[in-house]
C-alpha cells in the first residue's frame, strides 16, 4: 500500500466527474432539449423526417449509445493515466466482495 | 391453419428446449452462482443478458403499436427506456459493483447500516418486481393463447409453470446464459419482418434509413384526411406529460432492482461500464426498429387497407377481426372502409406484421417464439429479484443469519415458485392494461430506489433516518399521485398517472436530504466507504487519504 498524493486522487475524481457532466449535458440536450423545442425544430427535415421526430426515434438513442461507448473508452484511458491495472482490479474485486 | 400451428409450435418447442438445456447445463451450485452467476460474466454477453432481461413483452409486442397509435408522443417510451442507461451506467452501476453485495436491499441495508432500511428496500423490490411480472405473465398468456387457440388464462398458467421451473432451477447463472440465447432469438424475430417490409415498400433493406420518407408522406396523407399529422408533437397529452413520462421511464430504468443486479454479475467497475454500453447497443437495435415497424404498418393500413371495399379486404384482416383486436366497422354504410372506421389495438402491430407483409409461416412462428422469449426472460430476471429480496435480505440477513447455504438456496427456490404462481393467479385477471401495469412499476422505482441509490452512492452525509424517510415519502407520493390522477382526475400541468414518478422522486430527494441534515451524520467508517466508491478498485480511501493497492492483495 502506497499513499497517493491528495492532488492526484482529487484530480482522478475531478476528471471523471467533469466527463460525466459533459456526457449528461449532451444526452439531456438530445432528449429533453429537443422535446422542449419540438415545435420550432419541426421545420427542419433530416432524411425525410421532421427534425424533432428524427431525434425522438433515432437521434437521441444513437447519441446515448455513442456516449456510453465514449464513457467506457475514456474511463479506461483515465484509469491507465493514473496507473490502474485492470488485472489487479479483478483480483482485489473478487476478494473484497462480501461472500456469504 | 393447421400447418401454421405445427410450424409455430415446433419453433417454440425447439427454443424452449434450448433454454431449458442451457439452464440445466449451468445449474447453480453455490449461493453466489444463484444470485450473481459467480460474478464472472464477460461484458458483451452480460450486455445481451441485460438486453433480454430488459426487453419485455411490453417492448416486443406493445411498443411499436403504441408509437403507431400515439405518433410522436409515443417516442417518450423510446427515449425514456434507452436514456435510463446513461443514469444507470454513469451514476450507479460501477459504484454499486465496487461496493460488492448481492442485491439492492443489501446495499441499502449495509450502506445505511439499518435493518429497517434493508427490510423497507426488500419490500419495495418485491412490490416493484411483482407488479412488473404480472404484466409479463399476462403478456405471455396472450401469445400462448393466440398461438394454441386456447383461452389466454390457460396460456398464462402454462407460462407461469415454465418460468417457475427454469428460474428456480438455474438461478442467476442459468438465467444469464439462457438470456443470451433469448436475446439472439428475440432480436432476429424482431428484425426479419421489419427488414422485409422495408424491402417491399421502399426497395431498401435498411428500415432505419428508409422509413423517413414514409413518415413525411404520411404527414401529407393525414393533411388530406384533415387529421393531425402523424409526426405532430403533443397531440395526445401536454408537453409536460411527455417530459414527465420520459423522466419517469429513465429514472425508473436506473432504479429497477432486477436490472441493477445484472451489474453485480460482472468482475469489475470497468466491466460494469462496458456492460452498460453493450447493453444499450443491443437494446438500441430493437428500439431503433420499433418506430420503423409503426411507420410501415400505418402506411400499409392507410394506403392498402383503408379505402378498399369492405367485401374485398385482405385475408389477414379476417383473423385479427376475429380476435377482437381489429375493428373494421363501415359506419357510414358506403361499402368502403375509411381510415377513421379502422380501430386497431396496439398489441397486434408486431404480431400481425408477418401476415400483413405476407412473409410465410416460418416467420410467423419465429415472431411468436421471439415474443415468448421476451416475456420469459424478463419474468425470469424479476423472479430472481423477488427471491433474493426475500430469501437473502429478509430471511438470511435479518431473520436467520445462521442458516446454512443449503437452506438458503431452497428458500430462494421455493420463494420463486410461490411468487410466480401468485403472480400468475393475479395475471389471470390483470388490474390494468399491460403497458399501464409496467408504467406503474417504473413510477414506483423512480420514487423509491432512484433517489435512495443516487444519494447513497454520491452523498456521504445521507444517513439511515434520511433514507427511510425518503423511501416512505417517495412510495407514498408516487402511489397517491397514481391513484389521484387515475381515479380522481387530479393532474398537475396535464401530467397523468404514468408520469407520477417525477413527483415521487422530487419528494423523496427532498425528504432524504432534509431528514439526513436534521439527524446525526453516519459513522466515519460508512462515510469512508462512500468516498471509496469514487475510485477504481485499486485505489482505496482510508483515514482521509487515498491509497494505491499496488500488488493487488485482497485484504486492505
Amino acid at each position: 500500500m502506497k499513499k497517493i498524493d491528495k492532488k492526484a486522487a482529487d484530480s482522478y475524481f475531478r476528471e471523471k466527474t467533469r466527463n460525466m457532466i459533459i456526457y449528461f449535458a449532451i444526452g439531456f440536450l438530445a432528449s429533453f432539449g429537443v422535446v422542449f423545442f419540438a415545435e420550432p425544430l419541426s421545420d427542419i427535415t433530416i432524411n425525410g423526417f421532421p427534425f424533432h421526430y428524427f431525434m425522438g426515434a433515432q437521434g437521441a438513442v444513437l447519441t446515448f449509445i455513442i456516449l456510453l461507448f465514449v464513457n467506457a473508452k475514456m474511463g479506461d484511458a483515465i484509469d491507465r493515466k493514473y496507473g490502474i491495472d485492470e488485472n489487479k482490479n479483478e483480483q482485489i474485486s473478487s476478494g473484497k466482495v462480501l461472500d456469504h | 391453419m393447421d400447418t401454421q400451428f405445427l410450424v409455430s409450435l415446433s419453433i417454440i418447442l425447439a427454443t424452449f428446449a434450448l433454454y431449458i438445456g442451457i439452464a440445466i447445463y449451468n445449474k447453480a451450485k453455490e449461493t453466489s452462482e444463484f444470485y450473481v452467476a459467480g460474478r464472472g460474466v464477460p461484458p458483451i454477453f452480460n450486455g445481451m443478458a441485460i438486453g433480454a432481461d430488459w426487453m419485455s413483452a411490453a417492448s416486443f409486442i406493445g411498443m411499436a403499436g403504441t408509437i403507431m397509435l400515439l405518433g410522436y408522443d409515443g417516442l417518450a417510451y423510446i427515449m425514456g427506456w434507452t436514456g435510463g442507461y446513461l443514469l444507470l451506467t454513469f451514476l450507479l452501476a460501477p459504484q454499486l459493483r465496487k461496493y460488492g453485495r448481492y442485491t439492492v436491499p443489501e446495499f441499502i441495508g449495509d450502506r445505511f447500516d439499518s435493518h429497517t432500511a434493508r427490510i423497507l428496500a426488500a419490500i419495495c423490490t418485491i412490490i416493484i418486481s411483482f407488479t412488473y411480472s404480472i404484466g409479463q405473465l399476462s403478456g405471455s398468456g396472450v401469445v400462448i393463447g393466440r398461438l394454441f387457440e386456447i383461452d389466454a388464462k390457460i396460456g398464462t398458467m402454462i407460462g407461469a409453470v415454465l418460468i417457475a421451473f427454469y428460474a428456480a432451477f438455474g438461478g442467476m447463472k442459468g438465467i444469464t446464459w439462457t438470456q443470451v440465447a433469448q436475446y439472439i432469438i428475440l432480436i432476429i424475430a424482431y428484425l426479419i419482418p421489419v427488414i422485409f417490409m422495408s424491402l417491399q415498400l421502399t426497395g431498401n433493406p435498411m428500415p432505419w434509413i428508409s422509413y423517413g420518407e414514409l413518415v413525411g408522406k404520411m404527414g401529407e396523407l393525414d393533411r388530406e384526411l384533415g387529421i393531425s399529422e402523424y409526426f405532430a408533437p403533443f397531440t395526445n397529452g401536454t408537453k409536460w406529460q411527455f417530459l414527465a413520462l420520459m423522466f419517469t421511464l429513465m429514472a425508473g430504468t436506473a432504479g429497477l432492482p432486477h436490472v441493477i443486479v445484472r451489474f453485480y454479475t460482472v468482475s469489475t467497475m470497468k466491466a460494469a461500464r462496458w456492460s452498460g454500453a453493450w447493453a444499450l447497443l443491443f437494446i438500441g437495435l430493437l428500439y431503433l426498429s420499433a418506430p420503423a415497424y409503426a411507420a410501415f404498418s400505418r402506411f400499409i393500413l392507410m394506403t392498402q387497407v383503408a379505402g378498399s371495399k369492405i367485401a374485398e379486404l385482405p385475408a389477414w384482416t379476417k383473423t385479427w377481426v376475429d380476435t377482437g383486436k381489429l375493428q373494421v366497422a363501415d359506419d357510414n354504410g358506403d361499402g368502403v372502409l375509411q381510415w377513421n372506421e379502422l380501430i386497431i389495438s396496439n398489441d397486434i402491430v408486431v404480431m400481425a406484421t408477418p401476415e400483413i407483409a405476407n412473409l410465410g409461416m416460418f416467420v410467423i412462428g419465429l415472431v411468436a417464439a421471439g415474443a415468448m422469449a421476451a416475456a420469459l426472460s424478463t419474468a425470469g430476471g424479476l423472479m430472481i429479484a423477488i427471491s433474493s429480496a426475500f430469501a437473502h435480505d429478509i430471511f438470511y440477513r435479518v431473520l436467520k443469519p445462521n442458516s446454512t447455504e443449503k437452506t438458503r438456496l431452497s428458500v430462494a427456490r421455493w420463494s420463486i415458485v410461490i411468487a410466480t404462481l401468485l403472480a400468475g393467479l393475479i395475471a389471470l385477471n390483470p388490474p390494468g392494461a399491460i403497458t399501464q401495469i409496467v408504467a406503474w412499476a417504473f413510477a414506483l422505482a423512480t420514487g423509491t430506489f432512484f433517489p435512495a441509490l443516487v444519494l447513497g452512492v454520491w452523498w456521504k452525509r445521507s444517513n439511515s433516518q434520511g433514507v427511510i424517510a425518503g423511501l416512505l415519502v417517495g412510495l407514498g407520493v408516487t402511489l397517491a399521485y397514481i391513484f389521484a390522477a387515475k381515479y380522481g382526475g387530479f393532474t398537475i400541468l396535464g401530467i397523468i398517472d404514468t408520469g407520477a414518478g417525477v413527483f415521487g422522486a422530487a419528494a423523496a430527494f427532498a425528504a432524504n436530504i432534509a431528514v439526513s441534515l436534521m439527524t446525526a451524520a453516519p459513522s466515519q467508517k460508512i462515510q469512508e466507504e462512500v468516498m471509496d466508491l469514487r475510485y477504481p478498485e485499486q485505489m482505496v480511501y482510508k483515514d482521509g487519504e487515498v491509497w494505491m493497492n499496488e500488488d493487488g492483495s485482497k485484504s486492505v
